[in-house]
């Protein structure tokens, strides 16, 4: 219980939803406690009509009434369900909704755009994953759980009211159901599940490892290591399934058990205190008959209860999300045409970082000026690129634009940068709504005409939906160029005055590479571009090229003038070349 | 319900061994439960007659213990069944695990790519775990529901003929109305299912592309998107799920409605004499369990379905074909005389029309440096993937070693003599040694080193905490793409028995200053080896005796770099398409 207050000690996202829906809430349960109602009831009424009739009443009108209330309840029982159904399954969309909402914003706040991969889709689906958990949580375990309390509420006050010896023994065999095993499996499963995880944690990982090198293994010809290595957890999941399974198996027959005890205290309390008359005894078969549907909703109570470990990690997961959000800074408007970007003496190291990745770096960049920035991968050019836009704060040092801190402009950004980089994303919808995303205020013509200048007007046209073809899951219905070139669209609607290229060539073979950066250079040639390259391709269209090594630039100048002072860089630059 | 079986039964599920065996026995004890439930039924209904007519405590004494041990067995028996089958279920799937491993060995990467890793990785873990829940859940139940009520059904013939003979009319009433309502609206519900993968793709599409959606500043606006799209599909789901749940509601209505009519009728003949209580109650007792098979079947139907779908699909990459006769080759060394031939080889990847490589003939001789070039989409990546065997050629006896004709390059034999280096050489998540020793067995710690510091890593080596056993890949320490091409390296210098490496665009997404630094160390290894070297970076050309020119999957030029750069023709063309210019 201690780790139940635990967690949902500072929860944003399971207890505000269930107030928020309160009412639906309320209703659900209802249904719910119905459906199991109306099923007893049928048993229990169907159980005093033949006693009733056996005894063959002078008057039909003696079993009138069990006559009408039989079908009453049977149709009232599948009728409950239905809309139970469709009522609970209604609350859990509307809250998936809310989820959904909720689970973009916080991971909004912290997203960066400057991205080399995306390798944090793993984490993304892991999160998404947490939603359906969060789902499940509701429709298999909390909502059968409290219809079952209120059931067993119900059955205790009801055979209390008649006799309190009975429904004492009701209180406690019951509980056992409901009460004693469900969290008696919550905590035998805990630690199984714990181990369970970690087990199979350790299988994926290390198959995912084999299956990956898959190729080494095959070449080094290690196939009985490759096979030997999956033994023991292949053996490990075995067993704990066993477990579970032997487990779950004797539980649902203690259960039933306990079922057996209740009836039998029924009947004995029905042989004491119904055979005194012949109409308290037509009694007797109700409350037998009943007792089975009535307990049908106790038996599965333990099975969900003791899914709750998987469903208390995914509740943590997402809650440990909206901790250390990033600090307000307040916003500003940039005023007039960009004039100058000044970076002074900025300094940053990541807070679990030993080092400064970047070390009292200092330059000026004006309209129109061309950057290329380059240096072994690690050196800091993302990090770089994060400070540049804000997504980063320096430790020391600023950074601004017109004389404004680019952190105080986070709100205008997109009419600040534009930026480009090594996968772009094209979202799983048209050509047409993808290029749009640049300016949304953008009219068809214009988006035909930004896609016309990165050339791709014919192939887009020859295509038989056009302008409305679907790109597919992550744009792979094109090549990365034309990816490439979609984005680079995407941009000239921006019309941002500064561009950021990080690396966007380098997943492109030499033809498409140059094409495309021949091609990104004519169309932004009046923009300033400060690009994040890896090799010397194309480096003859900037002004100035910068080596970042060690946290400060350490080679710079005009390609040219580097070419003929710097050997290093003519040797760099051959090599590129093909020499 | 043929077409209901049919949808949850995949047939080779009676092909798997032993499964006769299991079905029988298990009938047997599903048939003494179908006992036990009618002696229960009966007992209890003495016991409650008995005290309808006031007898004394005493007189359900013997009726209550034989429902008390009747009720005992029927559950014993479910824990029993479960017992039974649990070993046989346990044995095919872990059988199924080992055989998915071994087979995804013998597949091979290029088949596995094509599936996806993570793909190949959950059916390894979920899918087979699905197929345990599946075979346990399915066998059970079938035969449950083709014993239990009908037994219960003969019993009840036989107290009293009308109410069986409504009982069992209504059973393929209820059945047909549930595959009425309910396949129009499950296919429906299944498509909504493909709906919610949509939706929940939606999802992670947009969170993927969340940097580009901050870059163009529609970040924030964007999560009116989400909450709109996700209430646009409740309400869609909502309105499909209306439908849906009517084929579980037609299920219920009619066996509830069932059991009312069958009391009220009761009620009804008890009235008119025409029956005693103890049978009229007997057949009350019994109806619910009538219809407890049917409805447990239907109940779990998506877990059904699931499990069914994760067993063909096992089923089906288990009998995927494979490269067959991979010992036609006598073991060998490669060496100075050793010679490859291609002889006018095709390859078609599957579910293609355009063959990839078109019409390749080259005859490689001895320790040579073979440069591959070409624009990309040419076939290099290819023609190398089929020299390593990963691909078959179209035809067999097109490729050859020494002269003996191969169906393909997928030959223990051959492998074993060489080294594949690709753009990201894979790292595994164990130590820096072990890595660098995959290839050798019981490698001295000395030659590891002697290795690594060939391959450029010992100052590298020397900063980590460990040294060489640090451990690194996947959840350990990140190696960048230049040390991780030298790890590959240290491998090849290690082994000195594999005579043949196969770079394929080694330093492609290298920066240059690295690219340089690690190209000093890749040229010692040249020497002594047949080298062949797919690359698009030119200045590699240069280190080459021998060059073949790819264009659309045709081998359009080969020879010495200085051969081709006095024909003017594609070699010459391609260079000059690819080179930048003075500065």
């Amino acid at each position: 219980m201690k780790g139940l207050r635990e967690t949902f000690a500072h929860d944003t996202w399971v207890m505000p939803y269930l107030r928020k829906y309160k009412g639906l809430l309320i209703l659900v349960l209802f249904l719910g406690f119905m459906t199991f109602f109306s099923g007893g009831a049928l048993m229990f009424n169907s159980g005093y009509l033949i006693s009733e009739a056996a005894r063959q009443p002078s008057s039909i009108i003696y079993i009138y009434v069990p006559v009408v209330l039989a079908r009453a309840f049977g149709i009232a029982r599948p009728t409950f369900r239905y809309i139970e159904r469709l009522t609970s399954h209604n609350w859990v969309l509307k809250i998936v909704s809310d989820f959904r909402k909720k689970l973009y914003q916080t991971v909004e706040r912290k997203a960066s755009a400057i991205q080399r991969s995306h390798q944090t889709g793993d984490i993304l689906s892991i999160l998404a994953d947490d939603i359906d958990h969060i789902e499940n949580l509701y429709l298999r375990t909390v909502f059968p759980m409290v219809i079952g309390w209120l059931l067993y509420l119900f059955i205790v006050i009801g055979v209390g009211s008649l006799n309190w010896v009975v429904g004492l023994l009701m209180l406690l065999l019951l509980g056992i159901i409901v009460i004693v095993l469900p969290l008696a499996s919550v905590a035998t499963n805990g630690v199984r599940e714990y181990r369970q995880h970690q087990i199979q944690h350790e299988f994926y990982t290390n198959l995912t490892d084999e299956v990956l090198g898959l190729g080494d293994w095959l070449i080094s010809g290690r196939y009985d290591d490759f096979i030997n290595l999956q033994k023991k957890p292949i053996k490990q999941i075995a067993q704990l399934r066993k477990k579970d399974h032997y487990f779950q198996w004797w539980r649902s027959f203690f259960v039933q058990f306990v079922v057996l005890l209740t009836t039998i205290t029924l009947l004995i309390w029905a042989a004491n205190s119904f055979t005194a008359t012949k109409s308290l005894a037509n009694w007797v078969a109700a409350f037998a008959l009943a007792i089975f549907p009535a307990v049908s909703p106790f038996l599965n109570m333990s099975q969900g209860l003791s899914e709750w470990p998987v469903y208390r990690r995914s509740i943590e997961r997402v809650n440990q999300l909206d901790r250390d959000q990033p600090a307000k800074v307040d916003q500003n408007q940039l005023e007039g045409h960009f004039k100058e970007l000044k970076i002074a003496n900025v300094t940053f190291k990541y807070p679990d970082g030993d080092r400064n990745i970047v070390n009292d770096i200092s330059m000026t960049i004006h309209p129109g000026e061309k950057v290329a920035l380059l240096g072994p991968s690690g050196t800091g050019k993302s990090t770089f690129l994060k400070l540049l836009v804000g997504d980063l704060i320096p430790n020391d040092g600023q950074i601004l634009a017109n004389g404004k801190d680019v952190s105080s402009l986070q709100k205008v950004r997109s009419s600040l940068f534009g930026i480009l980089d090594q996968q772009p994303y094209l979202f799983d919808t048209t050509v047409m709504n993808n290029v749009r995303l640049g300016n949304t205020n953008a009219t068809d013509d214009e988006i035909k005409d930004a896609i016309a200048a990165v050339g791709l007007k014919d192939l887009i046209e020859s295509l038989p939906d056009q302008y409305n073809t679907e790109v597919q899951e992550t744009g792979k219905r094109f090549s990365g160029g034309e990816r490439q070139r979609l984005s680079l669209a995407r941009i000239l609607l921006q019309d941002a005055p500064i561009i950021i290229l990080d690396e966007p060539t380098v997943s492109l073979d030499p033809i498409t590479e140059k094409k495309l950066l021949d091609q990104v250079f004519d169309l932004l040639h009046n923009k300033t571009i400060i690009w994040v390259t890896h090799h010397l391709a194309g480096i003859a269209h900037v002004d100035q090229v910068r080596f970042l090594e060690n946290g400060h630039f350490d080679m710079q100048g005009t390609p040219q003038e580097l070419y003929q002072q710097e050997p290093r860089f003519r040797q760099l630059y051959d090599l590129d070349r093909g020499k | 319900m043929s077409r209901g079986s049919e949808v949850l039964i995949d047939k080779r599920l009676f092909n798997l061994p032993g499964m006769r065996r299991y079905v029988i026995i298990l009938g047997i004890l599903v048939f003494l439960q179908a006992i036990a439930i009618i002696v229960q039924a009966r007992y209890l209904s003495i016991a409650i007659v008995n005290l309808w007519n006031l007898m004394p405590i005493g007189s359900i004494i013997l009726p209550t213990s034989i429902f008390t041990v009747a009720f005992l067995c029927r559950h014993l028996l479910t824990v029993w069944q479960n017992r039974v089958l649990f070993p046989f279920v346990e044995k095919t799937s872990g059988d199924m695990r080992e055989s998915l491993m071994a087979k995804i060995f013998r597949l091979g990467p290029a088949e596995i790519d094509k599936r996806g890793t993570g793909n190949i990785v959950t059916m390894a873990l979920e899918g087979i775990d699905q197929v345990q829940t599946y075979l346990m859940l399915v066998i059970i139940k079938m035969l449950d529901m083709s014993i239990t009520p009908w037994l219960i059904l003969i019993y009840i013939l036989f107290i009293r003929w009308e109410q069986a003979l409504f009982l069992f009319i209504i059973f393929p009433v209820i059945i047909l109305f549930m595959v009425i309502l309910g396949l129009a609206a499950q296919s429906k519900a299944d498509r909504q299912y493909e709906g919610y993968q949509h939706l929940s793709n939606h999802f992670v599409d947009t969170l993927r592309g969340l940097s580009t959606l901050k870059q163009l500043g529609l970040s924030k606006r964007y999560a009116n998107n989400v909450y709109s799209v996700s209430e646009s599909y409740r309400t869609e789901t909502m309105s499909t799920l209306r439908i849906a749940l009517t084929s579980t509601f037609a299920l219920d209505f009619f066996t509830t409605l069932s059991i009312a009519v069958v009391a009220v009728f009761l009620g009804f003949d008890l009235l008119d004499g025409k029956v005693m209580l103890l049978p009229a109650l007997t057949i009350l007792v019994l109806a619910p369990e009538y219809f407890l098979p049917i409805r447990n079947f239907a109940n779990d139907y998506h877990a059904t379905l699931n499990g069914k779908n994760a067993m063909s699909a096992v089923l089906d990459v288990l009998h995927q074909p494979e490269m067959k006769q991979r010992d036609e080759l006598p073991d060998f060394k490669w060496n100075q005389d050793s010679m490859l031939t291609l002889d006018h080889v095709n390859f078609t990847y599957p579910e293609t029309t355009q063959p990839a490589l078109k019409n390749i003939s080259v005859t490689i001789k001895g320790m040579q440096k073979i440069g591959i070039i070409g624009a990309s989409g040419s076939g290099k990546s290819t023609l190398i993937n089929l020299i390593g065997g990963f691909l078959s050629p179209d035809k067999p006896d097109q490729v050859a070693i020494d002269g003996h004709k191969l169906p393909h390059l997928d030959q223990a034999a051959w492998q074993k003599n060489f080294l594949y280096i690709p753009q990201n050489p894979y790292l595994f998540h164990a130590t820096l040694a072990d890595n660098i020793s995959f290839y050798v067995d019981n490698a001295s710690k000395q030659s590891i080193e002697d290795a690594a510091q060939r391959a450029g890593l010992t100052e590298w080596i020397k900063r980590l905490p460990a040294g060489l056993d640090t451990m690194i890949g996947e959840g350990a320490r990140t190696v960048s793409g230049g040390q991780a091409q030298r790890i590959a390296l240290a491998r090849a210098f290690l082994d000195t028995d594999r005579k043949v490496l196969l770079f394929d665009e080694p330093t492609a997404h290298l920066d240059i200053e690295t690219e340089a630094a690690l190209k000093k160390d890749i040229l010692p290894v040249f020497s002594d080896h047949l080298v062949f070297f797919a690359t698009h970076r030119l200045h590699w050309i240069g280190e080459m005796d021998y060059v073949l020119v790819m264009d659309h999957g045709k081998l359009v030029e080969q020879g010495t770099p200085a051969e081709l750069a006095q024909k003017n023709g594609d070699y010459v063309k391609l260079r000059s398409e690819m080179e930048a210019s003075d500065l």
